[in-house]
């Protein structure tokens, strides 16, 4: 299976030829000409692989269990080597999660929660043990945030993502300000002895004029793979796999990853990968924290959340009662049935609302109104969850410590 | 005064793509003098953009130290400064600042030119009474010289004894390495500081290209941060403000000149320098000093008579080639090792004078002159190995343990 991307690895970036492909990257998602994101060509582009429905039956024959409405959903599409995290799965033998977190605001929107969402189902899931990067460093880098600004928005952003419910016993989470050093250091710097310039423009689009901090990231955000990164908790495990949960866009750097970890004599990452939240607006809007109305933030109140449904959420809904009834919803578009794809469980009633909406016997307002119920219950469970998250159970989870059950 | 270099940064006209070389080139991972000549240090320090070392400012030295100052001083071995005067400004009124000097530990086998730059540390450390950070730059040895993460740190471990054997005050010396300490703070200053250094700027400080690997390319922070107080918590907390001298070798300067143009920016205060001309291999000063030569110098765990045998055989002689020619026309001095390592090594300068004059004039010949080589270099070298064969483990972990020094500024 084509590990490498089939053009140059960088999907846009730089200088863009007048916008005829699509930027998807950690920085930039832009779709093509306006459009949305084309995910077969992305997959074919980047080397993944589509998760397709077998695998999903497979995870929920060894979990014994449902599996999660964003694997049903396919919310989570691609993958690399999923397949063998559960082969070794099947065998008895263990793997570890990571995902992260670039800590850029406090302003929080569902989106933002999806891959944690997931983790945590995998976390249940396979009861496997997790560690959570916060890259503090990237974004003082990126968005040139002081340290002590970085710094604080990891810690904040850290009590969203423990009121997401992860297992204290089995998690890990850190940022790069406060843990970068010792065997993390060290798998930084073999790391970045494998990757040129060159490599880097390629795969990130950095060019000359980026400062050497920018340059330098990429083997911060990589190392997390790896279990000697954590002698604290993987000590005597260099063989551990590690399965990476992420939206798609973070695939160029497990792809560097990926390339790098044989010649360092590491095992390579496997990654499990999202597409993309859409904006309120639509698809081909943009989510954006400095427009509070693109998307709903897990700090909206109940009556935040069903203004900005009711107001912004893409409508595909006819533009009048009759011409709906007639056609029907053009559900491709349509923003509220796609955020009830993320986040309504049950699938007989999915199916029922995409049925009855798609032949326009169900009105805009009744989909609304579901997707304000259903999210409504979503922010209030997590606010509630955040309320009981104190600084203390932050250094909790922060605590370089041994984690003794967490294969367990 | 002239911070910045001339021709822009780059000293020779880039590592890459030399142009014949009619230009020296002088960075931390090469020195090479025009055409297999000399260096031209006059021609370095106006190119690099730092002042030199005048007579005044080493009298300014002996009186407010009150004492000598160091053969290195008196002998323009340390030649060069940026902002020296203003270390001295700063104690003479009474502040404090902190040293910071380092190695790279690509080798167990360090000769004497690697031991210039601590011999003079360890007078600075005496004659001020101040702190001292040792840099061991393991991840950089990792990087450049292609060797595992466990031999660098290796490395570092075998070099510290011999900084160690140099005689550092415990009390007020800290010797780290990268791979220990990087994190906390100082990983935060290598951020600050590499957010203010294009990828450009560093091409053009140190000869970088794109098929270099991102790891040369973002260690430049690495080495510039001990120069900010910051970096150091357990030790200067609170002194932000704490000025930094740092003594190295003048092919360390674009590290340095690239920190002093970030610093302000990052609100921090410039390192001040003390900066050395290159030890001469035992060839002479055109030849390359090369740890897979052994006979190119002396090394530390050399024997005596490994060092009668390299002296008389190897140590370029600027007598003349028969006793009749050197006793007429008497020896260049501008070409002779042995009395160039007797500048380095020889501490009386009434004795020094005496044998540069006779020597000069042709009434020494080569041998009396390396005979005296070889007595000091022998009577230092033994010092120099009884002391490393007291230093254990322990005393390395000791020297390097993230600990306060209460005692640092008595």
């Amino acid at each position: 299976m084509a590990e490498e991307p089939t053009k140059a690895g960088y999907a846009g970036g730089g200088d863009r030829e007048g916008d005829d492909e699509q930027v998807v990257n950690p920085w930039e998602v832009t779709a093509k000409d306006g459009g949305k994101i084309d995910y077969d060509k992305l997959i074919e582009k980047f080397g993944c692989q589509r998760l397709d429905e077998s695998l999903v039956r497979r995870v929920e024959r060894l979990t014994g269990r449902p599996a999660h409405v964003f694997l049903r959903r396919g919310v989570f599409f691609a993958h690399r080597d999923f397949n063998e995290i559960l082969d070794v799965y099947e065998r008895g033998e263990k793997f570890f999660l990571y995902t992260g977190r670039g800590p850029s605001s406090e302003a929080l929107h569902m989106g933002h929660l999806v891959p944690f969402m997931f983790t945590k189902y995998l976390q249940d899931a396979f009861k496997v043990p997790l560690v959570i990067q916060l890259t503090d460093d990237e974004k003082c880098m990126w968005k040139n945030l002081t340290v002590e600004e970085s710094k604080r928005l990891a810690r904040e952003n850290a009590k969203d993502i423990i009121a997401c419910g992860f297992d204290i016993t089995r998690t890990f989470i850190f940022s790069d300000f406060s843990y970068v050093g010792g065997a993390f250091y060290e798998n930084m710097v073999k790391v970045a002895k494998c990757v040129t310039f060159n490599k880097v423009v390629g795969i990130f689009g950095f060019t000359n004029e980026d400062h050497i901090g920018k340059i330098s990231f990429p083997p911060v955000q990589a190392v997390p793979s790896f279990p000697s990164s954590f002698p604290h908790l993987f000590s005597g495990k260099d063989d551990l796999r590690c399965l990476i949960p992420c939206a798609i866009d973070q695939d160029p750097y497990f792809r560097m990853t990926r390339d790098v970890a044989p010649r360092i004599g590491y095992q390579k990452p496997a990654l499990i990968e999202s597409s993309f939240f859409p904006a309120l607006q639509g698809e081909t809007g943009k989510m954006s924290a400095s427009d509070p109305n693109s998307a709903i933030y897990v700090t909206d109140s109940s009556k935040d959340i069903k203004n900005k449904v009711n107001r912004y959420a893409f409508s595909g809904g006819q533009d009048s009662i009759e011409n709906h009834r007639k056609y029907g919803a053009n559900l491709e578009v349509d923003i509220p049935v796609k955020y009830l794809g993320f986040f309504l469980e049950d699938d007989a009633e999915l199916d029922h609302i995409k049925k009855e909406y798609g032949a326009g016997r169900m009105l805009t307002g009744e989909v609304k109104k579901r997707l304000v119920e259903v999210l409504s219950e979503l922010v209030e469970r997590h606010q509630k969850a955040r309320a009981l998250v104190t600084d203390e159970v932050v250094d909790a989870f922060m605590a370089v410590r041994p984690l003794p059950q967490m294969f367990g």
